[in-house]
């Protein structure tokens, strides 16, 4: 096998890796929000369960649970085991991301100052106005470097979806591995990743500078 | 705190120093020490030499864990015996098996002995590969409701096979064809994941080695072998290309444990593959 033909071949698995990178963020992130919205609840219990739910997610590894979303209903309750493998796949991905961006917003929003919230309500804001157009702006960029180190991460994670049998590009490149006896792939499959994270570092570079505004 | 601090330094540089001393002194994997040990071995048995056994841990009857949680199977055992004979001490490193010849090279284990298939690549790679001691077929493992009789019914359905196994490399080569008629080829990294989506209902047949496919069936209600056999192959034991020495030490060890009946013995363990063994069917 050619050079070319070993990175053709596997960026025919870079649509899939993509397909689970951008389906796990449009999930992941308001998921987070309305599981940090939960944390800081002032209901103790529903504050309790979040935390456990959060504690859970980040203590066990993601390969866990991606084996626990596609094999346990078909383990547990005799469901079949989807052939689709996208499905449990970004699931799992976008359960397990929305647990750290969830913490990520809560160490945000906590980091605004309670006078900014008195001042709201002195100028006759109700909470959700406060939270929209006073708050959550400030979190936003104060959060940005946090969620593109999340972000980075993710695009790497992406070739966990192996362990499911997902075809995605790091899992065809094993296969050429393998077959071709060679270290080749890796390196293709590093380079692959380097590309597609420099990409992610702009463009979040550029939302940052968006987000400069005031200073 | 200058002070502490290159004392600190001292201790570490000692620290290390010993730990290197440790690891030459012992017998290490690495592959230029291992001839050495292995000379010295034939030589003079003051030192024993430990031999690393490079398994799948997921292979039975071949290599896998017991209801214990010790690593046992036919292979493990014929090894134990072949590491008493020569008074060896042996070790078990489970290799990851879409990387076992790297693994190999790398010194993590001396050899891979483990239902491996005999590759014409391995041969080409430089590879010292032992007398095959086992000859085996690929077959269908399929429901025991399934319509699929014959290779010929597999057209648009989906087919696991594990990565890594001569199952995959038969697909991608000699049986390219059959492959290419497939609805969806799902590549596992375990046999386990294979037959779980088989019994989930996400593939319709599974590529697989007979004596697998044999034990799991014997375990496993449910589950039928399609009688078709899609690829002879014999399953041999690698060696790094520098150690001829160390693979003519275990093909000797195995002939004599051939000759008084303890191979026949162990042999007797595995009633599924005893009729394959090369060995006692000569």
């Amino acid at each position: 096998m050619t050079f070319t033909a070993m990175v053709l071949k596997m960026s025919e698995g870079l649509g899939r890796t993509c397909a689970i990178f951008f389906l796990t963020l449009l999930f992941s992130l308001p998921l987070g929000m309305v599981i940090a919205l939960l944390r800081m609840s002032k209901n103790r219990v529903i504050a309790g369960i979040t935390r456990f739910i959060i504690s859970v997610l980040r203590g066990t590894p993601l390969m866990l649970q991606l084996l626990a979303v596609t094999y346990g209903p078909y383990y547990l309750f005799g469901f079949n085991v989807p052939r689709n493998k996208l499905i449990p796949v970004v699931i799992a991905f976008a359960i397990n991301y929305a647990a750290y961006f969830a913490e990520i917003y809560r160490g945000g929003i906590e980091s605004i100052s309670k006078g900014q919230y008195e001042a709201a309500e002195v100028l006759g804001y109700t909470k959700l106005q406060t939270f929209m157009r006073i708050i959550l702006p400030q979190v936003m960029k104060r959060i940005m470097p946090s969620v593109t180190n999340e972000v980075v991460t993710l695009v790497k994670d992406t070739s966990m979806a192996f362990t499911v049998s997902y075809q995605e590009m790091f899992t065809i490149g094993k296969q050429i591995a393998n077959s071709q006896t060679s270290f080749l792939p890796f390196v293709v499959a590093g380079i692959f990743y380097f590309v597609f994270n420099a990409l992610v570092d702009y463009v979040m570079g550029l939302i940052e500078k968006r987000l400069d505004y005031y200073d | 705190m200058k002070k502490l601090l290159s004392l600190c330094l001292v201790f570490a540089l000692a620290l290390s120093l010993s730990a290197c001393g440790g690891s030459s002194s012992g017998s290490s994997s690495a592959p230029a020490e291992k001839e050495t040990a292995e000379a010295a071995e034939t030589a003079d048995t003051e030192e024993t030499m430990t031999f690393i056994m490079g398994i799948d841990p997921e292979y039975p009857p071949f290599s896998y864990m017991d209801d214990d949680g010790n690593y046992t199977g036919f292979d493990v055992e014929v090894c134990q015996a072949v590491c008493d004979r020569l008074g060896w001490e042996m070790k078990i490193f489970t290799v990851n098996w879409d990387q076992k010849l790297v693994q190999l090279d790398a010194g993590e284990c001396d050899c891979v002995w483990s239902g491996m298939t005999i590759l014409k690549s391995m041969k080409e790679s430089g590879y010292v590969l032992s007398k095959p001691y086992f000859y085996n077929t690929q077959v269908l493992l399929v429901k025991e409701d399934s319509d699929i009789t014959s290779s010929y019914d597999l057209e648009g359905k989906s087919v696991a096979v594990q990565l890594g196994t001569s199952g995959e490399k038969l697909l991608q080569e000699d049986l390219k064809d059959l492959a290419d008629t497939f609805g969806e080829l799902v590549t596992c990294d375990s046999f386990l994941k294979c037959f779980t989506e088989l019994d989930g209902n996400a593939v319709d047949a599974v590529l697989v080695d007979l004596p697998v496919a044999t034990a799991y069936i014997a375990d496993h209600e449910g589950f039928r072998i399609v009688n078709e056999e899609l690829g002879a192959e014999e399953y041999g034991i690698a060696f790094r290309s520098v150690d001829q020495v160390l693979c003519d030490a275990v093909e000797g060890a195995l002939a004599d444990l051939v000759a008084d009946g303890t191979y026949a013995q162990i042999a007797a363990k595995y009633p599924d593959i005893v009729d394959n063994l090369l060995f006692l069917n000569e």
